[in-house]
């Protein structure tokens, strides 16, 4: 049996590792501003506990070559920062999803089975 | 627009901005600005902003202590928690206690020994090592030494002897001041306070810089961890 602090530090943990993922997901199709990205995260309920830990994330992104930035103007305030997806990002995305997919299926499999 | 919200808000980034201070100076500044703008995004998008608007808009962003907790890692940056206070081994009391009175255990080899301790140590840097050695060299011995001496010099109350300068065509010594903490007949002059200031000095640096050192090892200044 694991601890029950244990078991919330090891769900904060899968979350955080796969938070990128789903950040790089949501750059495939268009370039988003850090407000923007935080809302569609926020749409799905347990993905994102604290909102303003997407700013290191992002900002780690950008460091790694994973995504790229751009100001633009804005016509409701000031200039806003967008995040558009890079190569490198689109690799490491295509990465992770080869891995992702049989995983899950693997976790679910076993997970699963008592609920049917 | 009334200023409560903005006060809140105010006081949420300089709260973030306080916990990111570890964080790297760039890296803290596009988190900081990147958050204000989120701020700016969602308060632009009520209709009639409440204090609970801006409230709930703040607690969605998070503890400003989680949110650095997370750069942190994110960054790879060592947790403040890291800076634990140094223990002191055997090797740096030792080293104290000899340089303090080392000398008068074991005339001179005493402190010798506590100026090899000190540096074999990687308790303290470079700069306090060479504090501990100039200041005083002997400990209490050379103090002990030179009270003694002063002493022996001088009839009445204790003196650190006597300042003259050479006559130089003379070669004789000329005006003579005895250096004496006795208070004589013709009242204090100036090189009696500096004699009693140089007798104090002389036993209280090295209580004070063994103290210093004490000090330093529960404090440890960052260059000299790792």
């Amino acid at each position: 049996m694991v601890a029950a602090g244990k078991q919330d530090a090891l769900l904060a943990q899968m979350r955080k590792g796969t938070l990128q993922y789903c950040v790089l997901a949501l750059l495939v199709n268009e370039e988003r501003y850090g407000f923007d990205l935080v809302r569609a995260l926020a749409e799905m309920d347990g993905m994102v506990t604290s909102e303003g830990t997407i700013y290191p994330l992002l900002s780690r992104l950008r460091r790694d070559g994973l995504v790229e930035t751009t100001w633009r103007e804005s016509s409701s305030g000031p200039p806003r920062r967008y995040y558009r997806l890079t190569k490198t990002g689109r690799t490491a995305l295509d990465a992770f999803r080869s891995e992702w997919g049989p995983f899950r299926d693997a976790v679910d499999h076993f997970v699963e089975r008592e609920a049917g | 627009m009334s200023t409560t919200p903005d006060k809140l808000v105010e006081r949420y980034l300089k709260h973030l901005e306080v916990e990111l201070d570890d964080v790297p100076r760039d890296r803290r500044r596009e988190i900081v600005d990147e958050i204000a703008g989120h701020i700016a995004e969602a308060r632009a998008g009520l209709e009639h902003e409440s204090e609970a608007d801006v409230r709930n808009i703040l607690e969605g962003l998070g503890d400003p202590a989680d949110i650095a907790e997370d750069a942190r890692e994110r960054f790879d940056v060592q947790p403040p928690a890291q800076a634990q206070p140094f223990k002191p081994g055997w090797m740096e009391i030792a080293a104290l206690v000899l340089l303090l009175i080392g000398g008068i255990v074991i005339p001179f080899f005493g402190w010798v020994i506590g100026v090899v301790l000190l540096w074999a140590s990687n308790a303290w840097n470079v700069r306090d090592k060479i504090i501990g050695t100039v200041l005083v060299p002997g400990g209490l011995a050379l103090s002990a030494f030179l009270l003694f001496y002063a002493a022996a010099r001088s009839g009445e109350g204790t003196s650190l002897g006597t300042l003259c300068e050479a006559d130089p065509a003379t070669g004789q010594q000329i005006n003579c001041h005895r250096l004496s903490t006795g208070v004589s007949s013709a009242g204090v002059d100036f090189t009696q306070v500096l004699g009693t200031l140089l007798l104090i000095g002389i036993v209280v640096v090295p209580i004070v810089t063994t103290a210093y050192l004490g000090y330093r090892l529960r404090h440890r200044p960052p260059a000299a961890m790792a």
